[in-house]
């Protein structure tokens, strides 16, 4: 005997296999759309349907976009002569939000993980090396990558990796620094990060 | 009882509800208490939920679900520590469908800030696997050590276990397709790269804490023979192990192919050993079992004797079934050496040994399967002063 009549099981299911919904979660949110009115479910429907069928990867960078090349890709006032790798779109955004960083970006969609059957050759890496060339760049050279995936045992491995691939070739790579938020307060800062911080020290 | 005595670190009471077979509440002495009951009673229970409290980890079993009493849901245990004479908090660790929620004064709290305001170091059964068991035991010894030190060693394990693993996978892969060094080189360096570095500080903390150790190291604390410990490193006569970081990366280079056939990770401080040799043997192999419960109740006050001179207070001890484990001379010793320092906490069956340190501790009877029952002993009346 099911809990819940068959479409209702096949919902919270679905739901489930989304990434951070348990099955609490699922339960709730099915039942959040049993009570929705039509036009909404439609307008659910059309929005999910819509992404998929407008959103591609751009052919340059990966990052996701309604236009190919995306739009940083093809703005004029980025600089090409810096790329700056990280692991997901989201990630692009919280770069971005500096307003500070004006180069180029590249999206590997994950990280190396054997353990989750993410391998080298599953990262969108393959589109990088020709775009450090002048003539696949717009004319301009590239002067540096800046390694920006996490800060986690996965994200420094991919980084290690394109270290290795990058450096025969004579650019600058560079890794972003681990340490302290900004605008907080000493006390607020776990160990582990503060322990970063005091290593990577600078001198003023 | 002279709280003042002890100035750091005392846990007050405890109250435990539907954790095992324990729910109640017992106020505790600040030097010497003794749970007392025949076996099966649920004294190692109260040990355990204490050990809990302390670190949020059971010393017996790896999935705390299994400690929430049967047909039950929820285990809470909850105690009121003295952290100084006039600062006092109270600590729950709650369990629940398999995670655990910390609680400070009423307020939720993250592992990291919720650990340090107790500790303890536990002697039981399972921990003799230290001087008889594999290394990994030895290792854990070592890491259990570090991390009431300095915290953030968690991260450095945690992230060096996730290295191997995923190293490991690789491995296993390149093993299964039998490709060659060559081939795995490329893929293989991003995490040999981190594993040096890890793997460089685990060395580096394990053979530090090892040398402080045996600086604190009571050495004929039970008699004539002398215990002795030493660091034992996988990479022990393969090169210049001053230089370990170096020589761990010219290990791993010359290891691949053997690495590969192996299909795991064969170089890295997850294959070294702690040495521990009573009178220069080998204790795991040579030592009675007399011997080996000894070696590791001096390591054991080693380690306390290092928290204190580190933190200046000093962590609980817990010693189940002290009786089964040590002869009454041994007792006498180490119940003298603790006196004034930590406040202890210890098990037994012995009706003999409750007699000999009524006038010295606290002494709680525990009894019926169940619902334990902890009752205070007086030396005239042996009578009830449950709180339950």
């Amino acid at each position: 005997m099911l809990e819940y009549a068959e479409p209702v099981i096949k919902l919270i299911d679905e739901f489930k296999r989304l990434p951070g919904i348990g099955h609490k979660s699922a339960q709730r949110l099915a039942f959040h759309v049993l009570r929705m009115s039509e036009t909404d479910v439609e307008r659910f429907i059309a929005a999910l349907q819509e992404v998929k069928r407008r959103i591609v990867s751009c052919s340059i960078c990966n990052n996701l976009t309604d236009v190919d090349p995306c739009r940083f890709c093809s703005s004029p006032g980025r600089d090409r002569s810096v790329i700056c790798v990280v692991e997901e779109p989201y990630n692009l955004v919280a770069v971005e939000k500096t307003r500070s960083y004006k180069g180029l970006y590249h999206v590997l969609h994950g990280s190396i993980s054997p353990i989750r059957g993410m391998n080298v050759e599953d990262l969108r890496l393959a589109n990088l090396l020709p775009r450090l060339k002048p003539e696949n760049n717009e004319g301009v050279e590239v002067r540096e990558v800046i390694l920006a995936t996490n800060p986690n045992t996965e994200g420094e491995a991919t980084a290690n990796y394109i270290k290795h691939l990058l450096k025969p070739l004579g650019l600058r790579v560079t890794r972003i620094a681990m340490g302290m938020p900004v605008g907080s307060d000493l006390e607020y800062v776990d160990e582990v990060t503060m322990d970063k911080a005091l290593t990577n020290r600078h001198e003023i | 009882m002279a709280y003042a005595k002890i100035t750091a670190m005392l846990l007050e009471s405890l109250e435990t509800h539907c954790f095992r077979n324990t729910s109640g509440k017992i106020s505790w002495g600040p030097n010497l208490n003794i749970i007392y009951g025949d076996n099966g009673q649920g004294k190692t229970n109260w040990l355990e939920a204490i050990y809990l409290l302390a670190t949020t980890k059971s010393f017996r079993t790896q999935r705390l679900q299994e400690a929430v009493c049967f047909g039950e849901e929820l285990a809470i245990v909850r105690g009121r520590v003295a952290c100084a004479q006039e600062v006092h908090r109270d600590l729950q660790v709650a369990v629940q469908s398999g995670t655990k929620t910390l609680i400070v004064n009423s307020k939720r709290e993250a592992v990291t800030r919720y650990l340090g305001q107790l500790d303890a170091i536990a002697f039981t059964a399972d921990e003799l696997e230290v001087v008889r068991g594999a290394p990994d035991a030895r290792r854990r010894f070592l890491d259990r050590g570090i991390l009431s030190l300095h915290h953030i060693y968690v991260q450095t394990l945690a992230d060096y276990n996730r290295v191997i693993k995923q190293k490991n996978r690789l491995l296993q892969d390149a093993s299964n397709a039998e490709q060659s060094a060559a081939d795995v080189l490329p893929l293989i360096t991003p995490w040999n790269e981190q594993l040096i570095s890890l793997g460089s500080q685990i060395h580096h903390a394990r053979a530090g804490y090892v040398t402080r150790l045996n600086e604190v190291l009571e050495r004929r604390l039970f008699g004539r023979e002398e215990v002795t410990i030493r660091y034992v490193s996988s990479l022990e006569g393969k090169g210049d192990l001053s230089d370990y970081e170096s020589l761990l990366a010219e290990r791993l280079r010359l290891r691949l192919p053997a690495e590969i056939a192996a299909g795991y990770a064969l170089v890295g401080p997850h294959r070294d050993d702690l040495g521990i040799l009573f009178d220069g043997h080998e204790i795991r192999t040579y030592g009675s079992s007399g011997q080996q419960r000894s070696a590791l109740i001096t390591l054991d006050l080693a380690a306390i004797s290092l928290y204190y001179s580190w933190r200046r207070e000093y962590p609980l001890f817990l010693i189940d079934d002290i009786d089964a484990e040590l002869d009454g001379k041994r007792i006498e010793h180490l119940l003298k050496h603790l006196e004034g320092r930590t406040q202890t906490f210890i098990t037994t069956s012995k009706e003999s040994l409750v007699k000999q340190y009524l006038t010295r501790a606290n002494v709680y009877e525990v009894k019926e399967g169940l619902v334990a029952e902890a009752r205070l002993l007086t030396n005239k009346s042996m009578s009830l002063v449950t709180e339950a």
